[in-house]
């Protein structure tokens, strides 16, 4: 959730009975005073109906008013000192329903003679002013609350302009370009701590990452001179003509298990030049090409192992890969779709302009997702001369170049796929 | 054929030149920069193998007075380095090769026979091995003069075994000899048998002698 969404949220969620609470006051204070001045003219009008009755005709004997606003009704009952003052529902013919009224009532004597009096007020506009009131509470508050967003949308966007600035920095961080990173100055002093603390910590990681990579180059090329001084030895004794078969044989074998450790030495290395990004590219190579490369080079692999080859491949398709990786990548995935082969299997290549796809037939089964571009994860059915590197390699590339290499297995079929 | 090698490590230089100078060549050592720099700027080579990181200087500049030097001997370079950028260096300066450590030394020996007749006769020479002759401009092969017809694969193992003749060859290095970087995909080396097979068929139905004896377990020896 945005920062922004969260704020507004809770400030809702904390609004919204302040609101209520303050609409449910309003609307008693309201009632209140509207009561408060109604009984008041009810009074008013008492006065000046005692003081008229007053000075009315003596010989009238009886007076008799029946109406919803004023009664005079002759009563037995004593005569009452002080007005009473309540609230009744009165029926109305014409609306046909029960409308609220304020009543005040006393029993009086005019010229002798006992007079229940009654004075009534309609209180109808009090529906009107509940009405009124929540109306404007609604008003009121879809005011604030479009005034709150947009203040905070437009305080937010400027106060936390620095700090989108400095995340965009860290998510397009590439470990070799880490030198030049460089947070600006903010107004905002936590930002400032926040930036100083990230480029101390991309510095350390920097220094770190530099030091590992020399650490990692160094050590493979160093490995590379000793490693060539024992080949070349071994091939050297290999010409002794004196040797026995066994012998030869030990030399053979110990000649062939330096060749997997050059061989491993030289990927790891590769490995962490992808990752480093050492392989900038400048032309896009024609994978269709690369696969017909591959496809010949492989010849005689395929003819030995009788394997059918089916593909579906379109003529160009300009891929943006370094050269030297778009060969890699394309052995490595045709290399073991062969190896992993059985005699007389198929492999299927399909190539798009932006994707490839290739299957192969094994006896091997489904590989876990979780192993499949894995360093060192290999089948242990029996292929020793693989080093558990070629996938990672792939999916290295992949990761490097924007290039999404996925694994399927159905029907007894490999698939591997990358799509750019 | 006059061969100098340029290599700051004793062991790595020696087995070189032992492995050379059994092939034929005569070799000359130098075992940092102003050794070769000295012997380059007077002696003439036919063929230079070099190192790049040489103790008091790079092999790259020596590369450069060569090319100073208007010499015409064959430049191959032995480095530790195989970044792309490193063997593209390279060749611009005018290298004929690049070689990666660790190689075969039958490898490195095949690349300086390769680099020969392109230099010296620009393929216009023949080799000849008994009754087998060679004409690498149109890559022909003749048996007892008789014209045989090889693979592209065949035509190099044989190649591959006269530069190397009479030492044991491994499998790997064929393999790597004729699959480059890729033959490591390969899984076994059973295919190379088969190419070897037909080889040899292709020689005795010609009527030459079997010059392709197996070494157990290891790999083979020519003649």
């Amino acid at each position: 959730m945005k920062l922004l969404t969260k704020t507004t949220l809770y400030f809702l969620l904390f609004m919204l009975p302040v609101f209520t609470a303050g609409a449910f006051y309003l609307f008693h204070k309201f009632n209140k005073e509207i009561k408060h001045e109604t009984d008041e003219e009810l009074v008013n009008d008492q006065l000046e109906w005692l003081r008229y009755l007053d000075t009315a005709h003596v010989d009238n004997p009886i007076f008799r008013f029946n109406t919803q606003e004023f009664q005079l009704i002759p009563t037995d009952k004593p005569v009452q000192k002080k007005y009473k003052l309540k609230g009744v529902h009165l029926y109305q013919e014409t609306e046909d329903t029960q409308a609220p009224f304020r009543e005040l009532s006393q029993v009086i004597s005019i010229h002798g003679q006992n007079y229940q009096m009654v004075l009534r007020k309609s209180m109808i506009e009090k529906d009107d002013l509940l009405k009124n009131i929540i109306h404007v509470m609604l008003i009121a508050f879809a005011g604030l609350l479009c005034f709150v967003v947009v203040s905070n949308w437009l305080i937010s966007r400027n106060v936390w302009r620095p700090f989108y600035r400095s995340l965009d920095k860290i998510r397009q961080l590439q470990l070799n370009k880490i030198e030049t990173l460089d947070f600006p100055q903010t107004p905002t002093h936590e930002f400032n701590q926040l930036n100083e603390a990230l480029t101390q910590m991309t510095a350390r990681i920097h220094q770190d990452y530099i030091n590992m990579k020399e650490l990692t180059e160094d050590a493979a090329h160093e490995m590379q001179t000793p490693l060539a001084i024992t080949q070349s030895k071994l091939e050297l004794l290999l010409q002794d003509e004196n040797l026995s078969e066994e012998q030869l044989k030990n030399i053979g074998q110990t000649s062939e298990e330096l060749q997997r450790l050059s061989r491993l030495n030289h990927n790891l290395l590769l490995l962490a030049k992808i990752e480093n990004q050492q392989y900038p590219f400048t032309e896009r190579p024609d994978l269709h090409q690369v696969i017909a490369k591959y496809l010949s080079l492989f010849e005689e692999l395929i003819r030995e192992k009788e394997l059918t080859i089916e593909t579906s491949l379109v003529p160009t398709a300009p891929w943006p890969l370094h050269p030297a990786l778009a060969d890699i990548m394309i052995s490595n995935l045709l290399g073991n779709a062969i190896k992993y082969n059985y005699t007389e299997g198929r492999i299927q290549i399909t190539l798009t302009t932006n994707t490839f796809t290739i299957s192969n037939t094994s006896n091997l089964p489904e590989i876990p997702p979780a192993n499949v571009f894995q360093r060192f994860k290999k089948s242990d059915q029996g292929y020793s001369n693989s080093n558990g590197l070629g996938l990672a390699i792939v999916k290295k590339i992949g990761e490097s170049y924007h290039i999404r290499i996925s694994y399927q297995y159905r029907n007894g079929l490999h698939t591997f796929t990358a799509s750019c | 054929m006059k061969v100098l090698i340029i290599e700051d490590e004793p062991s790595l230089r020696n087995s070189i030149r032992e492995y050379l100078e059994h092939q034929g060549f005569i070799c000359e050592v130098a075992a940092d920069f102003r050794e070769a720099m000295d012997k380059v700027t007077d002696y003439e080579y036919d063929c230079i193998v070099a190192d790049i990181g040489l103790p008091l200087g790079s092999g790259l500049d020596i590369i450069r007075e060569l090319k100073v030097l208007k010499s015409k001997a064959g430049i191959i370079i032995i480095s530790a380095k195989d970044s792309l950028e490193d063997k593209l260096g390279g060749l611009e300066l005018g290298a004929d090769d690049y070689l990666t450590k660790p190689f075969h030394l039958s490898e490195l020996n095949a690349r300086i026979n390769a680099l020969l007749r392109r230099k010296n006769f620009d393929g216009n020479t023949s080799i000849t091995f008994f009754e087998i002759t060679i004409i690498p401009s149109s890559k022909t092969v003749l048996v007892h003069d008789k014209s045989i017809t090889l693979t592209g694969k065949e035509y190099q193992l044989l190649l591959y075994f006269i530069a190397n003749q009479h030492r044991v060859v491994t499998k790997s290095a064929l393999a790597g000899h004729l699959w480059g970087d890729a033959y490591d995909q390969a899984g076994s080396y059973d295919f190379i048998y088969t190419h070897i097979k037909n080889l040899r068929k292709k020689m005795l139905e010609a009527g030459g002698e079997d010059y392709i004896k197996t070494v157990y377990g290891t790999g083979y020896r020519f003649g």
